[in-house]
């Protein structure tokens, strides 16, 4: 059962990954990001990750792809209908050094990951409880993650107030010297 | 077929990884490369809850890595989209190609 899940799932992700990589419509492409999104958040579930799975879902899903749809809207004419300028060598040479990448990714993972994990050196499969995650993120000390979570949270405040600032609506110095 | 484990979820990250590696190589709006790299991400943070579920036993790291690599994301995504809407707001268009705005 979990195998045929995990098979589904993740045939789904791959189409809807294509999608999002080739339709020339960016609306349909945000729509086919969602699935991927949503997916990753199931394979989460599978791996018995429900925290990073509902989070997964709250900020991807909730925020990050809103914050894409209202981008898209607010510049329709640059992004909905994209011409198919690209001559044919340009996607024959990123489709090759995409594959190019799989085939050394693929070879590195059967070759020393699954090796090692036929050898017996992996721990018994378990996934961190969403009470663990919680005392992690907040106890300093050796395996705590206190001090990048109070990182983060500047961050976060840093990126918020710089893009606001950057997409304040300031007085175009091309037009404004056309005007005069 | 037996049930799914960490090298079933390595490869289908590299797939997924590849994908959007294809996606930058080839878009040429922004919005699209934006969107390619968040499938990116994705592959990266599925790999450490692969391995954090199948080689160290739940290790709390593993699920850690994940949840500050959404938090940056959601960060680059926010100013990233900034700069696309000032960019669009100066040149009305979104295309990399076209855009030789740097280099006056």
């Amino acid at each position: 059962m979990e195998t045929l899940i995990f098979y589904t799932t993740a045939f789904f992700i791959l189409a809807a990954a294509g999608y999002v990589v080739t339709t020339m419509n960016i609306f349909r492409a945000a729509i086919g990001l969602t699935g991927v999104l949503a997916g990753i958040a199931g394979l989460y579930l599978l791996m018995n990750a429900q925290f990073l799975s509902a989070v997964q879902i709250t900020v991807y899903v909730g925020g990050i792809m809103v914050l894409i749809v209202f981008a898209i809207l607010l510049m329709p004419e640059a992004s909905m209908h994209l011409r198919r300028e690209n001559p044919k060598w340009f996607r024959f040479i990123g489709g090759v050094s995409a594959a190019l990448v799989f085939a050394v990714l693929a070879y590195s993972i059967t070759a020393f990951i699954g090796a090692q994990d036929a050898a017996g050196t992996s721990l018994e499969p378990a996934a961190a409880s969403i009470r663990e995650i919680g005392l992690a993120l907040l106890s300093p000390g050796g395996n705590g993650f206190v001090l990048p979570f109070e990182f983060v949270s500047v961050v976060l405040i840093a990126a918020l107030i710089g893009a606001t600032t950057i997409a304040k609506r300031t007085p175009n110095p091309e037009t404004k010297e056309e005007q005069e | 077929m037996n049930s799914p484990g960490l090298e079933h979820y390595l490869i289908f990250a590299a797939l997924l990884f590849c994908i959007g590696l294809y996606g930058i190589v080839t878009r040429r709006n922004l919005i699209g490369m934006l969107m390619s790299v968040e499938i990116i991400l994705n592959a990266a943070a599925l790999n450490f809850v692969a391995f954090h579920r199948f080689k160290f036993g739940g290790d709390v790291a593993g699920a850690m890595f994940p949840l500050f690599i959404i938090a940056i994301a959601a960060a680059e995504a926010a100013v990233a989209l900034a700069i696309i809407l000032a960019l669009f707001r100066r040149k009305r268009n979104l295309d990399v190609l076209s855009d030789n705005l740097l280099k006056n």
